[in-house]
């Protein structure tokens, strides 16, 4: 047997890496959400100074490479704060700020999406501030956001790949790895593709069921 | 300004690594849309079989990530004979990624026009093709402007993965400069600062295209 051939050990090495993407995906996810219904939150109660602020920052993160962003916060912040970063922190930090900017405007069109009178009968009825966030623009806003989240969410899930650039060992590295050592790049890419490929459906899958149980409760009746 | 202290005698170097991100998003864009255009008239049409190839190619590249599509043409050409060089393949891979992506735009550009409209143009006596390069392409056009300049940034900030196969384009260049300067955060918060600018500058373009092509439709 030569070194070359593929071994059963790799199916491991596969499964090791989908492992990394995947445990890297729903953490910056969890991160993400939370951070953008946070900034959308702040945003929508017009915290003086903060709006500009989060506009502008999250404009600077959608409209860049996050490649660009990955060597910015792997390179760029250790050098010059002095402090260590290994990649997979650099990698997670990254990619939770990068969704969270994205989670931010879906998160603000959806509570944007809610009509003012809503919140002004709310409000007459005597509910509170949280309440009102809690009970009336929370449900309304997630049956609103859930669509367009999922998309996004099948796009980061592809943005992980980068992470491999700044030394992640995650499912794109491993096949990086294996395509060295096998030179069978046909093979190796095809079944790393096939992998996300899946992995996205799943996800989508997922998504779509999610978004169908809460329109449910908000179904439109029509006229 | 210690970024521009940093940043100032590599500006030509830099430059010349615009020069060919530019150059790689304009043949990128182009290959996509042609792709784009092609594969939407597939997927519209009445053959189950072309369709099917057409909906395939569409789904398949856009579940895959760019990073592992670009790794399997730079890898994988050589092994069928085919040589060709780094940039090339970039090229190539954004073109294919992008033509998914911008089938998508077109499509449901065309499902906009109403069928209606068709068959008056039928009517007429006009010839197929001119109905979909008068009338159809037109009305499509109109409500596809925005969605297909968000897919061409995204195409535009795509083009930075190139540096990974060894492209020297902006962020390979920038690369470089962090690498000879040890100044990483400088050189890459300047990069950042300059994607954001251009492609908000190419938003700024892509809403006047919009007005533009809609100045006839008044109210809304």
């Amino acid at each position: 047997m030569r070194y070359a051939d593929f071994t059963p050990y790799d199916i491991i090495l596969l499964l090791q890496g989908l492992g990394v993407t995947l445990a890297l995906f729903v953490g910056t996810t969890l991160i993400g959400l939370f951070l953008g219904l946070l900034l959308a939150i702040v945003h929508h109660y017009r915290i003086p100074g903060c709006r500009p602020v989060i506009v502008v920052v999250t404009e600077a993160l959608k409209n860049s490479p996050v490649l660009v962003q990955l060597f910015l916060v792997f390179f760029g912040i250790p050098a010059f704060l002095h402090i260590r970063m290994t990649p997979v922190e650099a990698a997670t930090l990254t990619i939770s700020l990068n969704t969270a900017a994205f989670a931010f405007v879906v998160f603000r069109s959806g509570i944007e999406s809610i009509d003012r009178d809503q919140i002004e009968a709310a409000k007459v009825f005597g509910l509170g501030r949280s309440q009102i966030l809690r009970l009336v623009i929370a449900p309304q806003a997630a049956a609103f956001a859930v669509g367009p989240l999922v998309g996004i969410l099948v796009n980061q899930l592809q943005v992980t790949s980068l992470i491999s650039v700044i030394g992640v060992f995650d499912l794109t590295k491993i096949g990086n790895i294996l395509n060295l050592r096998t030179l069978q790049p046909f093979i190796v890419w095809a079944v790393i593709g096939l992998i996300y490929y899946l992995a996205a459906k799943a996800l989508a899958h997922a998504g779509g069921r999610i978004e169908a149980a809460l329109r449910k409760s908000v179904k439109w009746g029509g006229i | 300004m210690r970024f521009w202290r940093v940043i100032e005698p590599y500006i030509g170097f830099l430059l010349q690594g615009f020069a060919l991100t530019v150059v790689a998003c304009l043949l990128a864009i182009a290959g996509a849309v042609l792709l784009g255009a092609l594969t939407a008239s597939m997927r519209s049409s009445g053959n189950g079989l072309v369709r099917g190839i057409a909906n395939a190619y569409g789904d398949v590249f856009r579940n895959v990530p760019f990073l592992v599509q670009l790794f399997f043409f730079f890898y994988g050409l050589p092994e069928l004979g085919i040589y060709i060089g780094a940039l090339e393949t970039g090229i190539i891979a954004m073109s294919i990624a992008g033509g998914a992506f911008v089938s998508d735009v077109i499509l449901s550009g065309i499902l906009t026009v109403d069928a209606g409209v068709i068959d008056a143009a039928k009517v007429s006596g006009l010839s197929r093709f001119k109905i979909f390069t008068r009338i159809v392409l037109p009305i499509a056009m109109r409500v596809s402007v925005r969605p297909m300049g968000s897919v061409l940034i995204n195409l535009v900030l795509t083009s930075s993965i190139l540096s990974t196969i060894t492209v020297n384009e902006l962020t390979g260049a920038a690369k470089i400069v962090a690498a000879t300067t040890f100044k990483p955060f400088e050189v890459y918060a300047v990069l950042l600062v300059l994607y954001a600018s251009l492609t908000t500058l190419l938003s700024f373009a892509i809403s006047a295209v919009h007005h533009r092509l809609n100045r006839f439709m008044t109210g809304g």
